[in-house]
Formats: structure tokens, C-alpha cells, sequence
């Protein structure tokens, strides 16, 4: 059932970068997706590089300047309950307690969330589907109510089914990758690979490298942030919509913000237009009804996905009423 | 010690007397944890799933991955290749290749032609598990794809590739009594609706399978099944044996509610892989094929048409249902329509049920099949005729409260009619009148809207009825074996049975010890399903108790040469009626000890004639719907039982739990997804895309509240049947809920934000 392969426990993050370097190696984190997939054969591998001894890469430290560096291997329960992750970077706390189950998140690491490969069920089932080297997408005319509604470019239209990478973008926090050639950041919002700049892969990780930790810049005390997240069961479930929200304020008057939309596009979408509504804007019914008709501009739903319009459209609003409400209570 | 003190032990009826109702219990009825609760819970409890036998191999099927295919060629030489493989059949081989049926279609076990997607094509059998799955994966089938229908409603249409050479069509049923034109005509109010309810699949805890292992000529099989004599019969007959050489073992399960009554082909799979080894094996299915070949509960499309007076006089129901049992016969209508025709007092009734094929795996029963799909339809709709009349849904339900049964022939009165006190005492407890003012009057402005809804409902069967026998062995110590067929399928039934032996011997439950569900030890019994277990095997307990009691009192009587009416049966002693000083302990009786055992053999005796025993239920609930998202919070449910005598506190509220998150699971979260526009495969066949409510999805508040009525006729236990009632009205309860709520009525389900977020989207649009 499951290919036949090499495992390996590296005990230094070179070992196991010259491991992932060998065609057909797969790293090992907490293994919630791995396995699945591996189950599933969703991809073929060789050789399973196991990091869970790396335990420098676990944990969260303060660095200089005031940010945090959370390595990647500090699972999401550890995340949503980080004193101060609850309290400077809100967003992060609250998309990673969304994470799947109790079991999982305990489970489950940061850098795996990154990097999990998605669920649509052609991609995971018996489907030999664009994504996984065929030439058909079989959601384009199929069962796509928990399909894209933005971002395919026409080829393949999963959603990205991380909690914790909206929030990060929206967080404006980095991810630090290590690799045969050293180490490298790069913004999580540009992370992620669109369809059409290549429908095979994920993320831009070369091979041989992995996530290694993720940089969160010093927290700003106007900044408030949250994450939301809609689902078809309350639990162990993915987003149909969610958004983190990123937003300075003054008072309940807008002065910058980011906004980025899970269960919307192959990767975490940043809702530009959203932020281009509400940036120097009073919370008020306007902005917030105008933010709600900007969040599903130029969306493409498919044929059993349009609920999403009416889905992101009531979230947007209920989050930014939330903010304005709570902006007006401590001011 | 074994005995309990101070407590009256029932009278013992004389020889040929049948036993009356107890007047009082101690021990039956009250709060007991489950006689097997340690070894569930620590791990101990051998299930089928569990067993390990020496040498034992592993079975694995290889199923058509096509919902419709013509098995062309199969080439097994790389499954044999690898080390380790012992066994591999496929179709073809007359020795193994055997015919099988679906009811009256005839089949084999590997089918040339593959109707539904996870039908059988060739199976191995290798010394692991794994290996045994990559031999199945490397036997290499040619195909011919043949194209496939696999939604209903579209198997009708005269372009549609057929299942079957005959046609799609299974069959109509058709019911009627009076004329429901007239009825309409009397009615101040007709509405007529289309409902759907979405496939639901079974996934117990453990996987379908079982262990298969010769010795000699007899075949002894371990597994997880809802009754052990059903793979028996079933397993000889394709097999041709007697049925003393086949012996099914399954003392504990872990869940069927219905997929696991019947016998399936992987269990004569393993029979013939390991006759083919000489060996044992092992052949569960990997969970993705319990998905698609181990049952489901049948969509349902509805159309209800209902005619009411001002006064909430019901005047006509006209009911039409397509559905589909997949690929073969399987009850795709089965009872879908009962509650029509029984559980509300309406002189006009029509009902017209149409089961067609589909490519699609084959239906099997589901918690009271058809009933919650026709409680989504009829409950609904009485719902929406109560507020075109202005009437309270209970009052309006009340006021249609029949006392017989209109659906069967001869009209039989109901032995109790507990439906009128289901719906009074479950108003009264769950604050219906005061809750429905609170949800009328909540301020419109807020988006977080509150509602509350409820139904009722009637199970088609749950009375029991023979057979059954069991056998009851007291032992020297006074402790006692009690000795029965019927299985455990996780409901408490041990537990009900060790309480009732208890109740009528004066013993400690402890001090009974159950065997069950063993065809090689335990008596004949049918198997578990229909909510019959309890109103089945109590009584033949009870009488099996009786007979032990009976027995022990004659040997008193001779050994303290009374006559054996003078002595009553305490408990721990026999004492004289006459002259009290004369008694003997149980455990001094000569007899008893020259023996070492006394046996008691208890049957099921028949049920009333020109009567029928149902059980009934009400269900209320509160739920809160974010009508800017669609998302729906169940907050409470009240579960009111008319189910006769309550025999376990404990395990009546589980049942209650368990029947009221499996319907949220039918109202808010199940449904099968086929990829009917190109492929026709099942795309959620997991744990993750196919969505159970999880422990979020379901109130903490559920509570139980039972209906007790004297029922002197049901049984000699008294007791009706549970499980599948306490499932029937709630995802109808549910859905009349979130119409209090937001007044939108979900005809279709599941009700999640997928659709309400687009229903409450075009409702404000309307305005």
C-alpha cells in the first residue's frame, strides 16, 4: 500500500539537508500530512528524512529588535498557546487553534503547516490530476464546492489549507529556509507558488531545503490582529472562507492593515482591495459593506462553490464589526 | 453473598403461568455501568479485529476502482511474484469464484461486469498486511470502462447507461387507503414540498472483516458482525456446508447500525484464501473500501403534498419518493414512507416509492432505515401546515395522535401510545412555549439568531419477537452463566441481560457471568438490528430465570418433602409459605450440589395478537444561526422516549446521545459526494471529507427523558426497542429549528454554511 522507502533521523540539519538533497527524499515532521499522503500515494518517495530530532528547531525565542523566531519545528498546539504569541500576534494564536484537532495540533508542526501539500480529493484520491503531473484538472467541472474562487489561473483550483500562513502574511513575518546553499528569508506571502507559475509544487523550496523557522517582526501595539475561519464542521475541518486580519488602528479609523484569505486561492490571497477599502477609513457601515463587496471582486466561482461569495462577503463583515466594536470598548 | 439483600425477589409463576409484569424492580431500571466496561475501555476486550492466530496470513481484495467496468483480463503473475504471497483467487475459477446474490440478482464474488466502484475483482492472501495490500495492488486488471449513472434522479431518463440489462427500474411500491382528492378538497390548507435528504455512510469504529480459520472439515470464523447466525446461514450455504461446521465468533464489535447485519463477500473471501493455505486468515478492509462497498443509508427525494384543517385536522398526505438502494437490490425506499402512513391520524393517504439501480455500492440498513429521511420530509412539512394554520407544532401534532396503527392491515391498536406524552412532557421539560415566545420576540437586529424546533416520530418495528432461546446455568456457588446468541453491537445488551437474570433470581449482576454471540455455544438468535435486542432476549432471560427458579423449588420441595406450591423463592433461600421457620439456602439445596448446575431454558414467547408494540419519540432542540456566515450551532436537544420499561438508565442515555449525534450528522454535516459529471467515483472516502460530527458539532446538553407506560402485553420484560427511535425526528427537528431561526426552510440537506450563507444571501436580497 504504502511505496517502499529508506528512513532516516538525521542528527544534525546538514545531514538531513544532504538527505533531502537525494532525488526522491521527503521530510519528516510531525508526519499528520506525510503520512497521509504517503498512504494515499499522493507522490513517490524514496527516502523519508525524519527531523524530529532537530530539537533546535523547535521552540520560540525573542530576538533582537523585538520580534520572534518560532523554529519549525514547534508544533501548533505549542503556537496557539505561546504567551506571547496570544498577545502580539493574536492572528497566528487564533489560526493555529483552528488547526484540524486537539491531536493534530499536538502533533503537527509549523513548518509542516507551511508546507502541506492540499486536500483537494482528486489531488489525494485515485485521480492522475494536473497537480500531480496529468493534464486534467477533474474539479474544474466536478465536485468543487470546496474549491478556489480566486487564483487558479484557469489550471488548478485547490485551496490552500494552511490557518497559520494567512496569518503569518498578514503578520508580515518571514520564513527562514536552510539549504545546500546556506540560508535564505522570504516573505510567507511570497512563499507559496500560484498555479501558473508552476501547478506541480507548492511552495518555492528548492530541493535539499527546508523551513527551518519563521520570523515574526517586533509586535507594534496598534496593530490588532485576528484570524477567522468558517467551516463545514466545527472541528477537524478545513476553511471554506477564513481571513486574518492585520490592522493598525487609530481609535477605530484604519491606518494600514493587511487582509488574507483562506479557502480562497492555491495560496493564502491577500485581499489588496479589501486593504485598499478600508486603509485611512472609519470602521463604519460604509467601509465595512464596501469592504465586504471588495473581498469577492473579480472572483471566479465554479459550478457548487458560490456560497463563498456570500460566505467571505458576511465574514469580512462580521470580523471588521468585531474590530470596530472592540476598537470602540477600549478606546 | 452472591444475593442481594433485602430486596424482594419477584414470585415465581407456576409451571405453564406466564410471568406478569414486574410490579417492582431493583435492580432493572436504575443507572448500572456496563458489565464490560473495563475491558472496553482498558484495552482487554478481544474484538474480531483484535485476533492474532499462529501461522495466520493476511487477505487483501482488490476492488474495481470503475463504478462500472467489464472485468476484460486479469493478470495475477506480479501479484504472485513477490516473497510472501500465499494465495491468489480471482473470477473465473469455479472453486472460488462462487455465485453470490443481492436479493434475487445473481452475482459471483468477482464479477465480470463491476457495477459500483469497490466491487470485488481478485483477492490475495500474503504472510502481512501489507504485504498483502501491495500483492492485491500488483494484480494488473484490463478494463473496459462502461459508463456509468450515478445520481438517481437521472437513472430514469432514457439516455441513461444502464446499470442493469433489464433497466435502471427496480421497482414501484405503491400505498393507499381513502381518497386523497377528497381529502385535499376537504383541507383549508394544501402544501405541497420537495425535500432531499444526501447518501449517508455507516464507518463504525472497526472496519468490516473478519479471521477465518479451518480445523479439519469445520470452519471457524471471527467476526465483527450484528449476528453471528446470519454469517453462519449465509456462509454455509455459499460454501455448502452444514451449518454445525461452520462456527461465528463475535463476542465483541466495535459498531454496525446496520451495515454489519448481513453477511459480505469478504468474509467467504477469507474462508476460501484460507482453505486454499491450509492456513488462517485475516482479511479486514482498509477503511476508503468500507466507504464504498459496505452500505449506506439511500439518498432520498421526496415530494409531500399535505391538506389540513383550520382546526390542525390532517386531511391527506400524497407522498412520492425516488430512490436508490446503488447497484443491486437493497431496500433504496425501504420504509421510507411508514411514518406516512402510521404516525399521524390522516384518513387519505397515498404513497408512491420508486427504487431504481444506480452504479454505486449497494445499500444496507441504516439506524431506522427510511425513517429519519421520511421524519425530514412529513415533520417539516407538519411544521410549515401548523404556521399556514397558526397553530403550535405541538398542539397541531397533538391533535393528530392516532392509537392504532392506520398502516397495517386491520388497523391493530398500539399495546401503548406513548406519542401523546412524548410531545406533552417533552414541551413541558424543554420549556417549548416559553422558548418559542423567546425566539418569536428576539430583536431582529443581530445577526446571531436563535430558533427551536421539534418532531416526533414512530419506529416501524422495536417490539421483538421470537425466536430466541436462552440458556441460564446456576451454578453450585449460586452464581450464574447466562448463555445467549444474540450480539452486543455496543448498545449494553450484556448489561440489560446480566440485570434481568438479576432481577428474577435475587442475584447480584456481577455474579453473572455473560456468553454470547458465539453460533458454536450460544443458542440461535437473529441478529441485532431493528431495535429489537432488549424486547427479544429480556423476556427469554426472564424466562430463562423462571425456569432456574421453577427447577430449584421442586428441588426444595422434595428435598424438604413440602409441596413445591407452599415455597416461595426469596433469593438466597426457599422458604416455606406456611410454616417460614422451614427454609433451605439456595446454595444447600442436595440437588444443586450433586448437579453443580441448574439450567434454565428460556424461549421468546409470541407477541400479542391483533396488536402491535412500537416505540415512539419526540424530539426538541435549540440552535443559533450566524446569519451572516451560515453557520449553525446546535445548543440543547431534549430526547422524550416512549420505549416501554427503561432497563438500564445509563445505556437509555447513551442511546439518546448516540441517536441524537448520529441525526445532526444526517441534518448538519454526512452526506456521500460522487463525482457523477465525469468519473462517478466516491471523492470523499475518509475520515476528513466525509464529515461526522465531531464533539463541537453536538450540544453537551443532550438529555434523556423517558416515557415509562405500563405495557403488560409488549413482552414479559416490558421493554421496546431504543436505538433507532431516538435517531428517527432529529435532523427534522433540526432543520425546524433553523427555520424558527431565520424562516428559511432547508428542504435539502446537509444544513451547513454552504447552503444557508446562499440562502440568507438571496433572503436578503428578497427582503
Amino acid at each position: 500500500m504504502m511505496a517502499h522507502f529508506s528512513y532516516v533521523r538525521p542528527r544534525s540539519l546538514k545531514e538531513a539537508i544532504g538527505h533531502l538533497a537525494e532525488n526522491g527524499a521527503r521530510v519528516h515532521a510531525g508526519g499528520t500530512d506525510l503520512l497521509g499522503c504517503l498512504r494515499d500515494q499522493v507522490f513517490d518517495v524514496r527516502k523519508v528524512v525524519s527531523i524530529s530530532g532537530l530539537s533546535a528547531m523547535r521552540g520560540v525565542e525573542q530576538v533582537a529588535g523585538g520580534g520572534l523566531r518560532i523554529g519549525a519545528l514547534t508544533t501548533i498546539a505549542e503556537i496557539s498557546e505561546h504567551p506571547l504569541i496570544r498577545k502580539h500576534y493574536t492572528a497566528l494564536a487564533q489560526g493555529a487553534s483552528e488547526v484540524a484537532s486537539p491531536q493534530l495540533r499536538n502533533q503537527g508542526t509549523l513548518g509542516g503547516n507551511l508546507c502541506q501539500k492540499p486536500r483537494c480529493w482528486y489531488y489525494r484520491g485515485e485521480f492522475h490530476c494536473m497537480r500531480k503531473g496529468g493534464d486534467v484538472c477533474y474539479a474544474a467541472g466536478g465536485e468543487n464546492q470546496f474549491h478556489c474562487i480566486f487564483g487558479s489561473g484557469g489550471r488548478c483550483f485547490i485551496v490552500h489549507p494552511s490557518d497559520t500562513a494567512p496569518a503569518l502574511s498578514a503578520l508580515d513575518a518571514q520564513v527562514e529556509i536552510t539549504g545546500p546553499g546556506g540560508l535564505r528569508t522570504m516573505p510567507v506571502e511570497n512563499f507559496h507558488v500560484h498555479p501558473e507559475d508552476d501547478v506541480l509544487r507548492e511552495t518555492w523550496l528548492e530541493r535539499g531545503e527546508i523551513v527551518t523557522a519563521v520570523r515574526l517582526p517586533a509586535p507594534q501595539a496598534s496593530l490588532k490582529s485576528t484570524y477567522r475561519k468558517i467551516r463545514a464542521r466545527r472541528a477537524w475541518d478545513f476553511a471554506l472562507a477564513g481571513a486574518a486580519l492585520a490592522l493598525e488602528l487609530d481609535g477605530d479609523r484604519v491606518v494600514d492593515g493587511r487582509v488574507v484569505l483562506s479557502g480562497a486561492a492555491p495560496v493564502p490571497w491577500r485581499s489588496l482591495l479589501v486593504e485598499d477599502t478600508i486603509r485611512g477609513k472609519t470602521l463604519d457601515d460604509r467601509t465595512i459593506d464596501a469592504a465586504a463587496d471588495a473581498v469577492v471582486k473579480g472572483a471566479r466561482p465554479l459550478a457548487k462553490n458560490k456560497y463563498k461569495l456570500p460566505l467571505f462577503r458576511g465574514m469580512i463583515q462580521e470580523e471588521l464589526r468585531r474590530i470596530h466594536q472592540s476598537a470602540g470598548a477600549d478606546g | 453473598m452472591y444475593y442481594t439483600e433485602g430486596l424482594p425477589v419477584p414470585e415465581t409463576p407456576s409451571p405453564g403461568e406466564t410471568p406478569g409484569p414486574w410490579e417492582r424492580t431493583d435492580v432493572v431500571g436504575k443507572p448500572r455501568p456496563r458489565v464490560d466496561a473495563y475491558e472496553r475501555v482498558s484495552g482487554t476486550a478481544v474484538y474480531p479485529s483484535d485476533i492474532v492466530l499462529p501461522r495466520m496470513l493476511y487477505g487483501a481484495i482488490l476492488r474495481c476502482p470503475h463504478p462500472h467496468a467489464q472485468v476484460k483480463k486479469v493478470d495475477t503473475t506480479a501479484a504472485e511474484a513477490p516473497p510472501r504471497v500465499r494465495a491468489v483467487i480471482g473470477p473465473g475459477d469455479p472453486k472460488t469464484d462462487l455465485p453470490w446474490s443481492f436479493r434475487d440478482v445473481k452475482t459471483t464474488l468477482f464479477p465480470k461486469t463491476c457495477r459500483f466502484e469497490g466491487e470485488p475483482v481478485a483477492a490475495v492472501a500474503a504472510e502481512t498486511l501489507y504485504q498483502a495490500w501491495d500483492a492485491a495492488g500488483a494484480v494488473r486488471v484490463d478494463y473496459k470502462v462502461l459508463p456509468h449513472v450515478s445520481d438517481e434522479r437521472r437513472a430514469l431518463e432514457k439516455d441513461a447507461p444502464k446499470v442493469h440489462e433489464n433497466g435502471n427500474k427496480l421497482k414501484t411500491d405503491t400505498y393507499s387507503r381513502g381518497d386523497v382528492e377528497k381529502g385535499f378538497f376537504e383541507a383549508d390548507v394544501v402544501l405541497e414540498q420537495h425535500y432531499r435528504t444526501e447518501a449517508e455512510v455507516h464507518t463504525p469504529l472497526e472496519l468490516h472483516g473478519c479471521v477465518a480459520n479451518w480445523d479439519g472439515d469445520v470452519l471457524t470464523i471471527w467476526e465483527s458482525t450484528q449476528g453471528v447466525y446470519a454469517v453462519q446461514s449465509r456462509v454455509a450455504e455459499v460454501l455448502g456446508l452444514p451449518l454445525s461446521k461452520v462456527r461465528v465468533i463475535g463476542h465483541y464489535m466495535g459498531g454496525g447500525f446496520g451495515s454489519k447485519l448481513q453477511t459480505s463477500r469478504y468474509s467467504i473471501v477469507a474462508a476460501l484464501l484460507a482453505k486454499k493455505t491450509g492456513r488462517p486468515v485475516k482479511s479486514f478492509l482498509p477503511r476508503e473500501a468500507t466507504f464504498l462497498a459496505m452500505g449506506n443509508r439511500p439518498p432520498s427525494n421526496m415530494t409531500l403534498k399535505a391538506g389540513v384543517k383550520k382546526d390542525g385536522t390532517l386531511t391527506a398526505l400524497s407522498f412520492t419518493c425516488l430512490g436508490t438502494g446503488g447497484a443491486y437490490p437493497a431496500g433504496g425506499t425501504s420504509l421510507v414512507d411508514w411514518q406516512i402512513r402510521d404516525l399521524y391520524l390522516c384518513p387519505h393517504v397515498r404513497t408512491e416509492c420508486t427504487d431504481v439501480y444506480i452504479n454505486a455500492g449497494p445499500a444496507r440498513p441504516f439506524r431506522a432505515p427510511g425513517h429519519p429521511q421520511c421524519s425530514w420530509a412529513l415533520e417539516q412539512m407538519l411544521d410549515a401546515l401548523a404556521e399556514a394554520i397558526g397553530m403550535d407544532p405541538v398542539a397541531l401534532r397533538l391533535k393528530n395522535v392516532p392509537d392504532y396503527s392506520q398502516g397495517r392491515e386491520g388497523n391493530p391498536p398500539y399495546t401503548t401510545t406513548g406519542l401523546k406524552q412524548c410531545f406533552k412532557e417533552g414541551a413541558r421539560r424543554f420549556g417549548w412555549e416559553k422558548a418559542r415566545r423567546k425566539t418569536a420576540g428576539q430583536e431582529k437586529k443581530g445577526h446571531l439568531r436563535r430558533g427551536v424546533g421539534m418532531a416526533g416520530s414512530v419506529w416501524f418495528v422495536g417490539g421483538g419477537g421470537p425466536p430466541s432461546t436462552v440458556i441460564l446455568k446456576l451454578f453450585s456457588d449460586g452464581s450464574a452463566n447466562l448463555n445467549m446468541g444474540a450480539s452486543d453491537i455496543g448498545t449494553g445488551t450484556k448489561t440489560v441481560m446480566a440485570m434481568v437474570a438479576a432481577e428474577e433470581l435475587g442475584l447480584r449482576p456481577e455474579m453473572i457471568r455473560i456468553e454470547h454471540a458465539d453460533t458454536g455455544t450460544t443458542q440461535y438468535a437473529t441478529p441485532s438490528g431493528g431495535s429489537k435486542t432488549v424486547p427479544t432476549e429480556a423476556p427469554t432471560v426472564r424466562d430463562a430465570a423462571v425456569q432456574v427458579k421453577r427447577r430449584l423449588l421442586q428441588m426444595a420441595a422434595e428435598e424438604m418433602d413440602l409441596p413445591v406450591e407452599d415455597l416461595r423463592y426469596t433469593g438466597d433461600d426457599i422458604v416455606s409459605r406456611s410454616r417460614p421457620d422451614r427454609r433451605i439456602r439456595i446454595v444447600d439445596i442436595s440437588g444443586l450440589k450433586r448437579q453443580g448446575v441448574v439450567v434454565g431454558v428460556g424461549h421468546r414467547g409470541p407477541n400479542p395478537e391483533k396488536k402491535t408494540v412500537n416505540p415512539f419519540c419526540a424530539q426538541f432542540c435549540e440552535v443559533e444561526v450566524n446569519t451572516r456566515t451560515g453557520e449553525l450551532r446546535i445548543l440543547r436537544f431534549l430526547s422524550t422516549n416512549e420505549s416501554g420499561r427503561v432497563m438500564n438508565r445509563l445505556t437509555f442515555d447513551s442511546q439518546v446521545i448516540g441517536g441524537v449525534t448520529m441525526g445532526i450528522g444526517l441534518a448538519a454535516t454526512e452526506m456521500r459526494i460522487l463525482d457523477a459529471n465525469r468519473t462517478g467515483k466516491m471523492v470523499n472516502r475518509n475520515w476528513h471529507d466525509y464529515k461526522l460530527p465531531t464533539s463541537l458539532d453536538v450540544p453537551a446538553d443532550i438529555v434523556g427523558v423517558p416515557i415509562e407506560m405500563p405495557d403488560a402485553e409488549a413482552n414479559i420484560s416490558g421493554a421496546k426497542g431504543l436505538g433507532e427511535p431516538v435517531t428517527i425526528p432529529t435532523a427534522a427537528a433540526v432543520a425546524n429549528a433553523v427555520y424558527d431561526a431565520v424562516g428559511i426552510r432547508i428542504t435539502e440537506s446537509p444544513i451547513n454554511p454552504l447552503k444557508l450563507s446562499s440562502l440568507l444571501e438571496q433572503q436578503k436580497k428578497e427582503g
